[in-house]
């Protein structure tokens, strides 16, 4: 094997990571540079320049290297994409402004709504209309066409979305109107929304192809200089990215799907804590990311994220469902909350603890860096309950000031609800304990699972910190916190096959389901996924193929969705059809509707390579050796026990094979695990802390 | 834990998962239901009450009109079956419009909640049935005309289904399937709900549910009673005009502020009618404790201890406290009206607590009639107006509000009807001229596709009197209907033919502040975007302009 190098490259708010992996030992070599965010391309160069220099590897050595960035979502959150126009069935412009008409919060009266990224002037209308059938009820008046597009060739508009009603049904007009903008201006970036997202609904669809063409050019130019450089660096092997649903693709792929990495970094984190609670023995595992601002969990039933087509981007106000842009593309399913190490605590109106989404950021940050930061913020209460030590954060390069959080805890909290300072902090990191508990509970019923089933895998500065009493409170049995969570995106890029999403929308009531024609419509998504995998150097042979249904009792507007077995669809099986979807029904809702029919709402077809594997059992260095034990110190696990004495660990100097007996801290450069009492915790092969909880009571 | 003594961290956790296991019920109901009515439009509300029936629960994405419904109807309920006749597995079901929620097409459901054999709470839920039965229409002259009342009954005994119920529901209904698939969407979302609620309770460590829900009801009272005492006492009054049928009706308010007491008074409102658009009292005292809340305390959750402090009263007889059995039908076409008169009259007092009027009472349209296969279809689809400005904002375009229902996708609605939608736009110059401009309006049309005649029942209003600026902002455009390019009534059920083209123009919201204060900037970019028009310029800002967009 020539070029036995692969490197994950993830681009965060601050920090750049990259993780190299040698596949021929399995060694892992982590890299961290600072973000430059008016040109990310500057930071990854410097990382990868930094992280094959360090290590004495040879450009040409590298085989792959694969990226996941916030650059799509940070260009729509902050306004900084393409002016696109937007060309829509006539009569329908204004869809992307009157939207669902719901609010979202029915109490507030000054809630706030985003603003369409498509000012009305650059909302151009043709004569046209399929109608729901996909029929052509109205010719497309391709002259009307022609001088719209005149108009935004003279016009600084760069890129155009065409969305038509019933568009994904039928796309003949859509690719019409896309032939004659080229035509008449060949610079246009042009997106249609049935390449985009061919399902139904009009808003959302024509909110995901307007958000695609939005960061469609300051993607492709920063694909550019990007890959560019790496040439330059003599890296002349492709450039792969990661979608937002798990799957990478070659960067030609990414290019024109440029709104599919929306979500491109978190979901490194999810393949990564997968690969990490596989290793670990764990099947269902639930995935942990608490940083700074917000919480992200997501669940993994057999190695495989839970994934959803329904996305929201940019959310104006307090991370409220329906304040932001919605989206249609495959993605993993995660819930978010705006709770984090720096998220404000205080007392609300109620006279009850109220912690986030407000955060205080990393500047000023919380009151006990130091930095001028006066409110009370969730790591000021866990430095007060002993979780951190004011003398170990960032490896002690940052001196955490205890006053300074005592101070803010007893102004905000303390004081105003009769409090001592630490029955203060304790109210400050329960609370933020219950709001997460809580979200990851409803998210699993809503998903029809038991939380308690799964095992934790923490990642993120602030995880390990909070998931012990976290698990308790969820009654899980284990927690799995890997050595440097914080790299675990760009490790997870390294770990997820190449794979791409097709999904075609179209209600058909399952007995009138024209099953030859759905084969075709499947093999043609099949052919042409099978293509972008060949090209991106995927051996045919190891491509794997799955179809998917989504379907629903007709008159349901919610649907389910299965995987359908191939010789249901080769034999015209209209019951195993069925079958199919009463199975993944009564799994959800527990309950069947049997005198109801079923309709199939929409397709989809998974096309993927395999994963690729790494041993991170080899991969990672064994401990330091020497004493891994530092000393002891006071942590509080309630106002049953108090301050427990707990035993202070160095992470980096634990060995395999090693167990501990809560309370117990562990404490590596960017973050700091904790052993509730009553847990036990040992060191796997592959240097993950396990922690065993007790069963609840 | 010892009753009557929670810590804060205590009530917070348990209360924030009350109100996280109503919107997951609430959910779970959504995901399973059969109507678009309570699937797109979220026409429905689930709620927790204590064994006292004090409700200290709802699920957060519910419509106002439910707003405090649910306790008045338990306690009718219990009337009829007193606490010891409830076993596990009981569900009650009314949807006796003046005992609920102001008209029959609302069904409210309540299930008691065991722990072993002791009551501890009851679950109920309320949700919009699109079809009643009887002849609901805008010429019904008495309640008994709108429909089927299901008396208070147990719609299920001990877990067993109540045949004779169900067969009465069975045979009054148009659609049957939908209105009993919802209904037994509630018994599954209820069982979820329940087995929940015992965790929480079990994980809580409460073993006295009513002792916390009294911590719960004093917080969120005491916060209510702190907004309003912060308010000048003093009374402050406003009327509004209602379109009606062939004379204009007057709602007159007075909301009255003394200390911490809040007290909203109907006095002088116009006289019962005899059509369909009375608003019972359980409705008017809904639409008024959401203004209320809205203004003084929109954060807390909603129970009932925040309305502690506040009392709505409208004389007996009134077009906003009705006698039975006045018709009642459409009741949002005086009770959508609560809400921007109570803010008119509370404007000069805290000016920046409040919206200008928005483009409602709510429009909507019924189409019924037979698909080409021969099937019966009824569909509503919703149309908002433009919203009221805003105190140092422009409204947004087309929201519900007071009502709060998502219109449906006008892909999925062509799947279900011979309609089509052949324009759904904004109207340039229907948003109030003011220093803050009203949300525009909507035009909306249909056509009919079919070779069969659909019929098309209305019940608009804001067309003789449009929505109302407030501090001297101007009033919205006022809403219009067309067939074939004719106008007609805004209350009417009428036969469509093949097709008919029926054009919708909603009411646009009031501007905020006098016009002549606009920023001339903000001006310029509503002429750039085309909401405002040269001539709305000159005609409503008083504004010149030369054809040339400065500074575009």
């Amino acid at each position: 094997m020539p070029e036995p190098y692969r490197v994950g490259v993830d681009i965060g708010g601050t920090f750049t990571d990259l993780v190299m992996i040698d596949t021929r030992s399995g060694q892992l070599f982590n890299e961290k540079v600072l973000t430059t965010p008016d040109d990310p391309s500057v930071g990854v160069l410097e990382g990868m320049t930094k992280i094959l220099g360090e290590n004495s590897v040879n450009t040409d050595h590298v085989r792959h290297v694969i990226h996941g960035t916030t650059l799509v979502a940070n260009a729509i959150i902050e306004r900084r994409g393409a002016r696109v126009a937007l060309i829509t069935t006539a009569g329908f412009g204004d869809i992307l402004e009157i939207g669902t008409e719901w609010r979202y919060d029915t109490y507030d009266l000054f809630m706030e709504t985003p603003n369409p990224l498509v000012p009305r002037h650059w909302r151009y209308e043709v004569p046209e209309r399929i109608g729901p059938a996909g029929d052509v009820l109205l010719p497309l008046d391709e002259d009307a066409v022609a001088q719209v597009a005149r108009q935004i060739a003279d016009s600084d508009v760069t890129a155009v979305a065409v969305s038509l009603l019933h568009g994904f049904r039928n796309p003949v007009h859509e690719r019409r109107v896309r032939e004659i903008l080229k035509a008449e201006a060949p610079d246009l970036v042009v997106c249609i929304s049935s390449d985009v997202m061919p399902e139904i609904g009009e808003y959302e669809r024509t909110s995901t192809t307007i958000c695609n063409a939005y960061v469609l050019p300051i993607f492709g130019r920063y694909l550019k200089r990007l890959t560019g450089g790496l040439q330059r660096l003599g890296i002349e092997n492709d450039l792969f990215l990661m979608l937002s649903d798990g799957g990478t693709v070659h960067e030609t792929t990414a290019a024109d799907h440029p709104i599919r990495l929306v979500q491109s970094g978190p979901a490194g984190g999810v393949q990564a804590t997968s690969v990490i609670g596989e290793l670990a023995g764990e099947q269902d595992v639930l995935c942990f990311d608490m940083g700074g601002t917000t919480a992200k969990a997501c669940l993994i039933d057999s190695g495989e994220p839970l994934r959803t087509t329904e996305f929201e981007v940019a959310r104006v106000y307090r991370f409220k469902k329906g304040s932001g842009l919605p989206l249609r593309i495959p993605v993993i399913e995660m819930i978010e909350i705006g709770a984090g190490g720096g998220s404000i605590a205080r007392v609300d109106h109620l006279g009850l603890v109220e912690v986030g989404p407000e955060s205080s950021s990393a500047d000023p940050g919380p009151a006990c860096y130091g930095r001028g930061g006066r409110q009370a913020t969730v790591t000021d209460a866990d430095l007060v309950l002993g979780y951190l030590a004011a003398d170990n954060f960032l490896g002690g390069d940052m001196p955490l000031n205890v006053a300074a959080a005592e101070t803010a805890l007893r102004e905000h909290i303390a004081e105003p609800l009769g409090l001592s300072i630490v029955e203060a902090a304790w109210a400050v990191h329960e609370t933020v304990n219950e709001n997460m508990a809580q979200a990851a509970t409803i998210h699993a019923l809503e998903k029809a699972k038991n939380i308690s089933d799964y095992a934790m895998v923490c990642i993120g500065g602030a995880g390990p910190v909070h998931a012990g009493n976290i698990a308790l409170k969820l009654s899980l049995p284990r927690v799995v916190c890997p050595p440097s969570a914080g790299v675990a995106s760009a490790l997870g890029f390294l770990v997820s096959p190449t794979a791409f999403t097709f999904v075609q929308g179209g209600v058909v009531a399952l007995d009138e389901l024209d099953f030859a024609q759905v084969r075709a419509m499947l093999d043609a998504m099949e052919s042409q996924g099978r293509e972008l995998l060949t090209a991106a150097g995927t051996p045919p042979e190891t491509v794997r193929v799955e179809h998917l249904a989504a379907m629903r009792y007709v008159g349901q507007g919610y649907d389910v969705e299965a995987h359908v077995d191939g010789t249901i669809l080769a034999g015209d099986n209209r019951v195993g059809m069925r079958e199919t979807f009463e199975r993944a029904y009564q799994s959800q809702f527990g309950r069947l509707e049997p005198e109801m029919t079923v309709e199939i709402v929409s397709w989809r077809v998974v096309v993927s390579g395999p994963r690729p594997t790494i041993d991170l059992g080899a991969a990672r260095q064994s401990g330091a050796g020497g004493s891994e034990r530092k000393g002891e110190r006071q942590v509080y696990f309630g106002p049953e026990t108090g301050f427990l004495s707990a035993t202070v660990y160095d992470r980096y100097r634990v060995t395999p094979g090693s167990s501990f007996e809560g309370p117990a801290v562990f404490e590596e450069r960017e973050s700091t695990t904790i052993v509730p009492p009553g847990a036990s915790a040992r060191v796997d092969a592959a240097l993950n802390l396990v922690i065993d909880l007790p069963a609840a009571t | 834990m010892k009753p009557g003594h929670f810590s804060a961290l205590q009530v917070g956790v348990a209360w924030h998962r009350f109100n996280g296991l109503m919107d997951e019920t609430a959910q779970t109901f959504v995901r399973t239901s059969f109507s678009s009515v309570v699937r797109d439009n979220w026409d429905l509300a689930v709620g927790l009450m204590d064994t006292k029936g004090r409700q200290f629960a709802q699920s957060s994405r519910s419509v106002p009109s439910f707003i405090g419904t649910m306790p008045q109807t338990l306690a009718v309920m219990l009337r009829r079956y007193p606490v010891a006749t409830l076993q596990p597995g009981d569900v009650l079901i009314s949807n006796d419009g003046y005992h609920g929620t102001g008209h029959l097409n609302d069904i409210t459901m309540v299930r008691p909640v065991f722990r072993g054999d002791r009551l501890i709470a009851f679950m109920g839920s309320v949700f919009h049935t699109v079809d009643i039965g009887g002849a609901p229409s805008v010429d019904a002259r008495d309640s008994y005309e709108e429909g089927l009342t299901i008396p208070v009954a147990k719609i299920v005994r001990a877990g067993e289904e109540n045949e004779d119920v169900l067969a009465f529901l069975t045979e009054n209904l148009r659609a049957p399937e939908e209105t009993l698939g919802d209904i037994r969407a509630q018994f599954a979302a209820y069982d979820m709900g329940i087995a929940r609620l015992l965790k929480i309770l079990a994980d809580e460590r409460i073993d006295d549910l009513d002792a916390l829900v009294d911590d719960i009801l004093d917080r969120s009272e005491a916060a209510m009673r702190r907004a309003i005492h912060a308010a000048p006492d003093g009374s402050y009054r406003d009327e509004i005009m209602v379109d009606a049928f062939d004379e204009p009706l007057t709602i007159r308010c007075e909301v009255l502020i003394k200390g911490s007491d809040l007290t909203v008074d109907f006095a002088g409102t116009s006289a019962q009618i005899a059509k369909p658009i009375n608003s019972v009292m359980n409705y008017t005292r809904a639409y008024s404790a959401y203004a209320v809340k809205c203004a003084f305390d929109p954060v807390t959750p909603n129970n009932d201890g925040s309305f502690r402090p506040v009392t709505i009263t409208a004389p007996e007889g009134c077009l906003v406290n009705p006698r039975r059995p006045a018709p009642i039908w459409a009741r949002h076409l005086s009770g959508h009206y609560l809400p921007p008169v109570i803010f008119s009259a509370l404007a000069p007092l805290m000016p920046d607590r409040v919206i200008a009027d928005c483009g409602s009472p709510l429009w909507n349209v019924y189409f019924s009639g037979h698909q080409p296969n021969g099937q019966r279809f009824v569909k509503m689809f919703f149309m908002n107006g433009g919203h009221g400005a805003r105190p140092h904002q422009d409204g947004p375009a087309c929201l519900s509000f007071p009502s709060n229902v998502a219109t449906v996708p006008i892909e999925q609605f062509e799947n279900s009807v011979p309609l089509l939608i052949t324009e759904k736009a904004l109207i340039p110059d229907s948003g109030g001229a003011g220093k803050f401009r009203g949300g525009p309006a909507q035009r909306v049309s249909f056509k009919v596709t079919s070779e069969q005649p659909v019929t098309m029942t209305i019940r608009h209003e804001r067309v003789k009197f449009p929505p109302r600026g407030l501090l001297g902002g101007a009033p919205g455009a006022p809403g219009r209907e067309y067939v074939n390019g004719e106008r007609i009534p805004a209350k009417v059920r009428l036969d469509l033919k093949p097709h008919d083209l029926v054009v919708f123009e909603t009411p646009g919201g009031g501007g905020m502040g006098p016009p002549a204060e606009r920023d001339p900037a903000q001006l310029q970019a509503d002429l750039k975007s085309g909401l405002v028009t040269e001539e709305g310029a000159a005609r409503d800002y008083g504004v010149q302009t030369t054809g040339e967009i400065s500074g575009a």
